[in-house]
């Protein structure tokens, strides 16, 4: 009987110490992920930036006319279609 | 004969008991460190244990954004690092440096001329990119990278360059507002900067915990600015100032049923200076507007009336003398007063009004106020005590000097007499949205009080018609929609003493379409160099600021009528 208890007592503080390492390998393999998703947010966001900057007013309507040869329709022009 | 025996090394039991005292000495002694240890040295001991098993970790939140109306980003914070050197640590210096001439967009030479001219720290580049952090923060832990520092930095970016830049105003690499809105919002977009403990690894590494997960609190800050009509608006100005070099230029759009400033373009562009709040200006002939609505409104004089002009010279008082040059009336109606902005007869309207009563009106449009556009930096203007005007006050007054507003002020008061007669409070930030989902509404429509009869506003928009289709403003007209609006070419007060004749600021404010305004626009040049007026000048710009915006919104010509009748004139 004594032996049993002895040895579940065992059993449960292997355990015990068996999840505290679990937890705390998975914490540092989170912790690693995180600093990763991290930076490649960083980087995400500069290319979002970079995008909105190409999107901009200025740059859109400097290629327009330039490049395209578009210029601005006068507002006599524009028919608006609502529902 | 037998050796004396030892009665202790013969006694067993006396040795075993020996023994038991000698074992007991190690843990008793063991016990009593421990016992000093966990008393007297426990503060120094748990903080080296804390050290070893925690990493602090600075709350590092990104600045929040701050987007137009419609969600386009204006201003957005990125993390970067700084990347220093500690040269005691450095462990061989001529790799390390051969290491950040690769990764850095930086010579090897600079780096060896840096180290060299500075102390033991130095920063060697700032702003590091991902990329490149990730690369020096590999190498941190190993010998390459020994006396290598990262700093943790934030870069406000601007995508649309300099565009608004005088309203956003900027922020500094440590998440703090410097000027303009950043500024003002500060409390909103940035969070306190505290520490956080977290577990550590062998390799300095940190072990996730629930703890750690993020609690934001950072708001980002929706303008009633739209990027479109703030580019249409900036780039009618840059165009302005390379024609006719003004030292300063404005452009304020304001939709005038809700106060909403679409867009704000000063000239020069400098973070946080955005002129039309903190520019106080005597406005000249569009403030003409302001008196005679008031006139009418008060019902000192009425459309019907004609105003003798007194041969076109009128002396208000004994040697002060006041001529029109730009008509030959002996009388003029108040609609040819406005066409002709004759200053003759604005001047005797406000007599006829008298200083109380102009007095009254100007404080009900909001002059002498700050408009509680909550800008860092508003000024107020100026607008002296009624009890201290002459008769020249009151009449220079009815032609807009002797009173100092701010453009927002202006734009403001036309808004009201192309809303019907409502001063509505302007608004420069929508709304505030925050990470946890509450939404601080700020740009409420706000009628701060009637300032007109609706009727006054009704004749008043006929007049000010009347000033585009045939008067000075002329050049402001768009086939198709009915423009109101009034030029002014006021001159500016000389250091000497008095107007100066070559110092000039000239304007035009109005709104259109006159049916339904949607847009009320003020143009400034102030003190150009090459000489020019209100009508030649700032009407042209108008019209293509107001164009811009009437294609971009879809709105519709409220006058198809006269778009027929120019067609035809054409064919």
């Amino acid at each position: 009987m004594k032996f049993i208890v002895v040895f579940l007592v065992a059993v449960f503080a292997f355990g015990v110490v068996m999840m505290r390492i679990e937890i705390n390998r998975s914490g540092r393999a989170i912790g690693k992920l995180q600093t990763e998703v991290a930076v490649k947010e960083a980087r995400n966001q500069y290319l979002e930036l970079e995008n909105a900057r190409l999107a901009g007013p200025e740059i859109v309507s400097q290629f327009a006319q330039e490049h395209l040869h578009l210029r601005r329709t006068p507002p006599q022009k524009v028919i608006v279609l609502e529902d | 004969m037998l050796p004396k025996k030892n009665p202790f090394a013969f006694n067993a039991k006396a040795r075993m008991k020996l023994c038991g005292f000698l074992c007991l000495i190690p843990p008793l002694a063991i016990g009593i460190r421990l016992f000093y240890m966990q008393t007297f040295l426990y503060d120094e001991l748990s903080n080296k244990a804390d050290r070893a098993i925690y990493n602090f970790l600075k709350e590092d939140r990104l600045r929040g954004q701050i987007l137009d109306v419609n969600g386009n980003y204006l201003a957005e914070s990125v993390r970067t690092h700084s990347c220093g050197i500690n040269k005691r640590y450095v462990k061989d210096k001529e790799a390390t440096i051969s290491f950040l001439a690769e990764n850095l967009p930086m010579p090897k030479r600079e780096i060896e001329k840096l180290w060299k001219e500075k102390g033991n720290f130095f920063f060697v580049a700032k702003k590091i990119k991902p990329d490149v952090y990730m690369k020096i923060r590999s190498v941190l832990r190993k010998p390459l990278g020994q006396g290598l520092d990262l700093t943790p930095e934030y870069e406000r970016i601007h995508p649309y360059g300099t565009s608004a830049l005088d309203i956003l105003g900027e922020a500094n690499s440590k998440n703090k507002g410097l000027s303009g809105l950043e500024l003002m919002y500060n409390d909103e977009l940035s969070q306190d900067i505290s520490k956080r403990r977290a577990k550590r690894a062998r390799r300095g590494e940190v072990i996730y915990d629930r703890s750690l997960k993020e609690e934001k609190s950072v708001g980002n800050i929706y303008l009633t600015i739209d990027a479109l009509a703030q580019h249409y608006a900036e780039a009618a100005l840059d165009k302005a100032v390379q024609d006719y070099e003004p030292e300063r230029g404005i452009i304020v759009v304001q939709e005038p049923s809700t106060g909403r400033i679409l867009a704000a373009a000063s000239s020069p562009r400098e973070d946080g200076q955005a002129l039309a709040f903190q520019f106080a200006y005597e406005p000249g002939s569009t403030f003409k507007t302001i008196s005679i609505a008031s006139a009418l409104d008060s019902g000192a004089v009425s459309t019907e009336d004609m105003i003798d002009m007194d041969g076109r010279k009128w002396e208000v008082a004994p040697r002060v003398v006041l001529q029109d040059k730009q008509h030959k009336e002996e009388e003029l109606s108040i609609a040819d007063i406005m066409a002709l902005s004759s200053n003759i007869g604005a001047g005797k309207i406000a007599l006829e009004l008298g200083s109380k009563n102009l007095f009254y009106y100007m404080k009900a449009f909001g002059f002498g106020t700050k408009t509680d556009i909550n800008f860092n930096g508003e000024s107020k203007g100026s607008v002296a005590p009624y009890s201290k005007w002459t008769k020249v006050d009151l009449a220079s007054k009815g032609y807009g000097y002797g009173v100092l507003l701010t453009p927002i002020q202006l734009v403001s008061a036309y808004s009201a007499i192309a809303n019907g007669g409502y001063l509505m409070q302007p608004h420069l930030v929508d709304r505030i949205e925050y990470a946890n989902g509450k939404v601080d509404k700020k740009a409420k429509p706000q009628k701060i009080r009637r300032v007109l009869k609706e009727s006054t506003t009704e004749q008043m928009k006929e007049i000010l018609e009347y000033v585009v289709v045939e008067g000075s403003g002329k050049r402001a007209q768009i086939p198709g929609y009915g423009v109101a609006g009034k030029t002014g070419t006021a001159e500016k007060v000389s250091k000497e003493g008095g107007y100066a004749k070559r110092l000039h600021v000239v304007s035009f404010c109005g709104f259109t379409p006159i049916k339904d305004p949607r847009f009320t626009i003020l143009i400034i040049l102030d003190n150009p160099k090459k000489y020019t007026f209100g009508g030649t000048a700032a009407a042209p710009i108008f019209k293509q600021v107001a164009e811009g915006l009437l294609t971009m919104y879809g709105v519709a010509p409220d006058q198809p009528e006269k778009l027929v009748q120019a067609d035809a004139k054409k064919k």
